[in-house]
């Protein structure tokens, strides 16, 4: 079995697990980048997403400046191609982090990437939360960080669930992007070590491996938005 | 004098869209007295939810004042707007229940977690609350479904965590905003009834907002009729019934249906033609059934031959109010003298001629 795999797939084999250019580090790279980009770019992303809902016309606190602000912003960032980003916002990452290139680098561009498309969704996530709904609560007495918390968030919570799931799996993708500038990961695996190398067997391994985690993302989102919904029982 | 707990005084909302102007509610004056079930009835769009939403501030009115249970919500004098602090606003509202035709309830939330949500920033304790939300439960007949979500309850059920949710603060009044136009009828009987029953328990005073005559028939003391934004009239359900001054209130009464019905049946009918000694009337009566022993006395007393040709009773405020439509036969002086024995009797003749209902 062994021998066979040694066999078929050189390439991936001399990788090794651990060390530098190791599998084990690829697959560590990419869980850090996405870990963390999901963490900051996903609170930017709800931020504005709620900055939105809150403040459109028919939203409870109904403000046309901020909501042109916040709106503004998110189009802004979502124009820009992911890679022109990358090279883009480099010297406000150098003021960040200190360097442009490596993995942390990476999670500035990788923020500011997925959080726009994070805010649009969590916009549409919270619009579907029925505007009685709200107004019934208000009518009980509810203050502003109970609409927020026991109403917005908590009745859209399986769509919010729902809309993560599609933006970490986006956000995977853009994490293999970052490769190119130095980023390391699955993506800079698939690309430095295998592409560019005629290395096809390590590109293959790579893929698979990026797509066993999208899945795995998909269907624990998938499970989560069924048993945190009762809307429709 | 009964005690005044809802005074709306020449309120107008407007809404701005785009540039146009739209007036949901045009000078619309209310008063609303305290334990009364009040009716406020009228076709969608006659701003009727819009004029209800002024009594919590869900929406804020252009002009006008609303003063609820003493407090001044708002008022504009002139330029001049006063607003009651926002604090204090949602302290007070929750002494205003409210239901709606769509129940809003959290749908993520059990039905115990619904009602204690209202009572989250009461001085009660945990423990407290959720005993509070399960003797509410208990009130409306659903503790035994208190860990069910409210997509598991039927429509009347979630209307009743509705009216539990909406009476855990101990309010004063329960708007129902078409509380029971998403219900079949059974449904909207029982709810009504609860209605009716926390009005007599609690001395709660009910605000109805219904397109459904019915409704307001079967519990409200006072009724208002609504009409682009303006109140046509208001009263006592029984003289509203007995007296309708408009057009609309009689069709939403069903009296202007029942003349409409009687004047087909006549026109119709080729063994009914109205001669010269003839004449078709409406006669409306509170109290006792006295139709059968009337029309024999008419025969008695004056020579006037009465024919039924549609009859009705209806029970309001558990009175039968009934209500003939008959042609007496005789000569002019003694239909007149019919009629007037009929007047002193305090029973409401009304002619009906030519297609046309004529107060008389």
């Amino acid at each position: 079995m062994v021998e066979l795999f040694t066999k078929y797939f050189p390439n991936v084999v001399y990788q090794g697990w651990s060390g530098d250019g190791g599998w084990l580090q690829a697959i560590g790279e990419t869980l850090y980048m996405t870990f963390w980009s999901a963490l900051f770019g996903g609170i930017l992303g709800l931020v504005f997403g709620i900055g939105l809902v809150l403040t459109d016309s028919d939203g409870i606190i109904p403000n046309r400046g901020a909501f042109s602000f916040f709106d503004k912003v998110v189009s802004f960032f979502r124009a820009i191609p992911f890679i022109i980003l990358l090279a883009f916002i480099a010297p406000v990452t150098q003021k960040i982090v200190g360097t442009q290139i490596g993995t942390t680098a990476a999670l500035v561009p990788l923020s500011l990437g997925v959080f726009p498309f994070y805010a649009r969704q969590v916009q549409v996530a919270l619009a579907s939360v029925d505007r009685g709904i709200i107004e019934a609560a208000q009518s009980l007495g509810a203050t502003f960080s109970d609409l927020i918390f026991d109403v917005y968030l908590r009745e859209a919570r399986s769509e919010l669930i729902r809309v993560t799931t599609v933006t970490l799996i986006s956000l995977i993708g853009l994490t293999a992007m970052a490769g190119a500038i130095g980023a390391g990961g699955l993506g800079n695996m698939a690309i430095a070590y295998g592409y560019n190398r005629f290395a096809n067997d390590t590109t293959f391994i790579a893929t698979l491996l990026v797509l066993i985690f999208v899945l795995l993302v998909q269907l624990i989102g998938d499970l989560l938005a069924r048993i945190l919904n009762h809307k429709n029982s | 004098m009964a005690e005044k707990i809802i005074e709306l005084d020449k309120i107008s909302v407007t809404f701005k869209q785009k540039k146009q102007t739209i007036e949901a509610v045009r000078n619309v004056s209310l008063t609303i007295n305290k334990g009364d079930i009040y009716g406020i009835v009228g076709y969608s769009g006659a701003g009727k939810s819009t004029l209800v939403r002024v009594i919590n501030l869900l929406q804020r009115p252009s002009s006008g004042s609303a003063k609820i249970n003493g407090d001044l919500f708002y008022e504009k004098i002139g330029n001049h707007e006063k607003v009651i602090d926002s604090k204090k606003l949602r302290k007070k509202r929750r002494k205003i229940g409210m239901i709606f035709q769509h129940f809003n309830l959290l749908n993520e939330q059990t039905v115990v977690q619904n009602v204690a949500f209202a009572l989250k920033h009461s001085s009660l304790k945990e423990k407290e609350i959720k005993e509070k939300a399960l003797n509410l439960l208990q009130l409306v007949g659903l503790e035994e479904r208190a860990d069910s979500y409210p997509a598991q309850l039927s429509g009347g059920q979630q209307q009743r965590v509705a009216i539990a949710r909406a009476l855990a603060n101990d309010p004063e009044i329960l708007i129902s905003d078409e509380g029971t136009s998403a219900l079949d009828p059974k449904n909207t009987l029982q709810i009504l009834d609860l209605l009716k029953r926390l009005n007599e328990e609690l001395g709660l005073t009910v605000v109805l907002i219904t397109h459904e005559m019915e409704a307001v028939k079967r519990i409200a003391d006072r009724v208002a009729v609504m009409e682009k934004g303006e109140v046509l009239e208001t009263g006592d359900l029984l003289d509203i019934f007995i007296n309708a001054k408009h057009k609309l209130t009689r069709e939403f009464i069903g009296t202007e249906k029942e003349s409409a019905k009687a004047l087909a049946t006549l026109g119709k009918s080729k063994l009914v033609k109205l001669g010269d000694d003839q004449e078709c009337v409406q006669l409306t009566y509170i109290g006792s059934a006295v139709g059968e022993s009337l029309i024999v006395k008419l025969y008695k007393d004056f020579g006037v031959v009465a024919s039924i040709i549609y009859g009705n009773v209806e029970i309001l405020q558990e009175t039968p109010v009934g209500s003939l439509f008959v042609i007496i036969k005789g000569s002019t002086a003694k239909r007149k003298q019919a009629i007037e024995f009929l007047k002193k009797q305090d029973i409401i003749v009304t002619r009906v001629k030519e297609g046309e209902v004529l107060n008389g």
